[in-house]
């Protein structure tokens, strides 16, 4: 098993390094130009990047703009879109009667709201928030939606059996056993945001990581646009860890499933 | 009528409900709770439909050339990502050294959302057909070898093994037994890159375009012209939930009779 997992190892290092090794390779030899800096210069780029500040502002104080956007949308759209789609599985009338206004909006991508939002917002953080709120709520509403749609009735009608109200069923057994796939949704939600923002960062911001690209585009400076790359998939895989981790902590009971 | 009247009854509160909603939408905009210049009413996008219909006018091309522009940047993107992906995918799953040697690589790239690559693609070909063309490749790309990848590792080795037994040699058993079996996996992985692809293609067209879609709306947006914006969004989300549905026709059609 060990020498398993020490070979896999090694592949990974030759795999990563004979592409770092072939890219410096290509440079070096000019195939590219200036189109294509060298493994190194990304390296140097991101140093400096860490030291001076970009389009006057520190390379964290751009990340925590993004992921302040990110965070205001999601915890917005949490709040309104989870319990919107547990009633909407639960309850047969508010399904009926929200669900086709919904499924006219949800095919729209988030992204297609951005000249919208612009018009209605302005140019400040509104517009950003309100298009990252907009990619977190369809994934928050649908997976609530199914995971109470798809609640083993059994349990719901064992419940009934021994004489539960209709809230308690709601709270004790819906409500539980719909919970990995709000979670599910959660980590949908919070991975589209991240892709909002960086859209919406890229219209028209002067500040969070989507502007720290378009800026390495307006110098036609690759090297910040690759390091700037790299950040926001660091942060993306970043946020898809966190959210496992505390899913494992409320819903326990998974575990056993998931590893 | 009988069925007719069945389906009334069915989705009176659903019918109701959408009819509220453009009702509401008609008076706020007819009164003006909300400005003309934020959101105009229903009837006048529909007006801008027709309309749109053969006129280039204001923003350069008819609804129709827009929406071909789009289509056929998504689906050949998108096709091309499915040529080279899935393949991609199922050779990954299948053999391990090969697994072993591409996937570091695609674990780095992967978490960056194809959007990021936008400013890079436009440095490197230009706001022309190819950055948008590479961007929606991309975008469709990843969920096609991810979902390839794991639906050809789920293969029930218990089957394999049958195989083996029976003699099969390791390319029928990959033809025969890991390809089938990999299908349903497969078809969540294209449905998944066709969404994605649309998405990253209206992305594309906001930054950099002369026609398609995502132009449209920014026209609308720079023109001050919220009809054009809706008109654009409703054709957007349409066009999506139409190949959607054509490619869940496909799917059931192809996977009719296995158990998922």
């Amino acid at each position: 098993m060990i020498a398993i997992k020490r070979s896999n190892q090694f592949y990974n290092f030759v795999s990563i390094a004979g592409v770092l090794l072939l890219w410096q390779l290509v440079v070096s030899a000019g195939l590219f130009g200036k189109l294509v800096p060298s493994p190194v210069a990304v390296f140097k780029e991101f140093i400096d990047m860490l030291q001076n500040p970009i389009g006057g502002r520190s390379l964290f104080m751009h990340l925590w703009f993004s992921i302040k956007r990110v965070l205001t949308a999601f915890i917005t759209a949490v709040v309104t879109g989870v319990p919107l789609g547990l009633f909407m599985g639960w309850n047969k009338k508010v399904d009926a009667i929200v669900k086709p206004v919904f499924e006219l909006l949800k095919p729209i991508p988030p992204i297609a709201w951005i000249p919208l939002a612009i018009l209605w917002f302005g140019i400040g953080e509104t517009p950003k928030v309100f298009i990252c709120f907009v990619g977190s709520f369809v994934p928050c509403v649908v997976n609530s939606y199914t995971g109470m749609r798809y609640v083993d009735p059994l349990l719901i009608d064992m419940t009934k059996t021994f004489g539960a109200t209709r809230r308690q069923q709601f709270i004790d057994v819906g409500l539980p056993a719909s919970l990995t796939a709000v979670f599910a949704g959660l980590q949908n939600a919070l991975s589209l945001g991240w892709m909002c923002v960086l859209a919406a960062e890229l219209v028209g911001a002067r500040e969070g990581v989507g502007y720290i690209i378009t800026l390495g585009m307006d110098t036609a400076n690759p090297a910040m646009i690759i390091v700037g790359m790299l950040i926001i998939g660091a942060v993306g895989a970043a946020i898809a860890v966190i959210v496992r981790r505390i899913e494992r902590i409320v819903c326990p009971w998974k575990r056993g499933i998931t590893s | 009528m009988k069925a007719l009247q069945n389906f009334l009854r069915k989705n009176i509160l659903s019918i109701i409900s959408l009819v509220v909603f453009l009702i509401a939408w008609q008076i706020i905009t007819v009164y003006e709770i909300v400005p003309r210049r934020m959101l105009v009413p229903p009837t006048e996008v529909v007006e801008l439909f027709f309309d749109k219909l053969n006129n280039p006018d204001p923003d350069g091309a008819t609804l129709l050339a827009h929406f071909k522009t789009s289509i056929t940047l998504a689906l050949s993107g998108f096709g091309l990502a499915m040529i080279i992906g899935v393949p991609l995918g199922l050779l990954m799953g299948w053999y391990q050294r090969f697994d072993n040697l591409v996937r570091p690589i695609f674990e780095v790239m992967r978490p960056i959302p194809p959007i990021a690559w936008i400013p890079l693609a436009i440095l490197w070909f230009g706001i022309g057909l190819g950055a948008k063309s590479f961007i929606i490749w991309l975008s469709a790309f990843v969920p096609c070898v991810i979902n390839s990848y794991t639906g050809i590792k789920l293969t029930d080795p218990v089957l394999v093994r049958v195989a083996r037994i029976f003699g099969a040699t390791d390319r029928e058993i990959f033809f025969k037994i890991g390809i089938p079996s990999a299908v349903p996996m497969v078809f969540t992985g294209l449905r998944l890159s066709l969404n994605s692809a649309w998405m990253t293609l209206v992305a594309a067209e906001l930054l950099a375009a002369t026609e398609g879609l995502g132009y449209m709306i920014q026209m609308g947006r720079r023109l001050l012209r919220p009809d054009i914006i809706v008109l654009g969004m409703l054709t957007i989300g349409l066009v999506g939930a139409i190949l959607a549905g054509v490619l869940g026709k496909i799917e059931q059609r192809i996977t009719m009779g296995r158990r998922m």
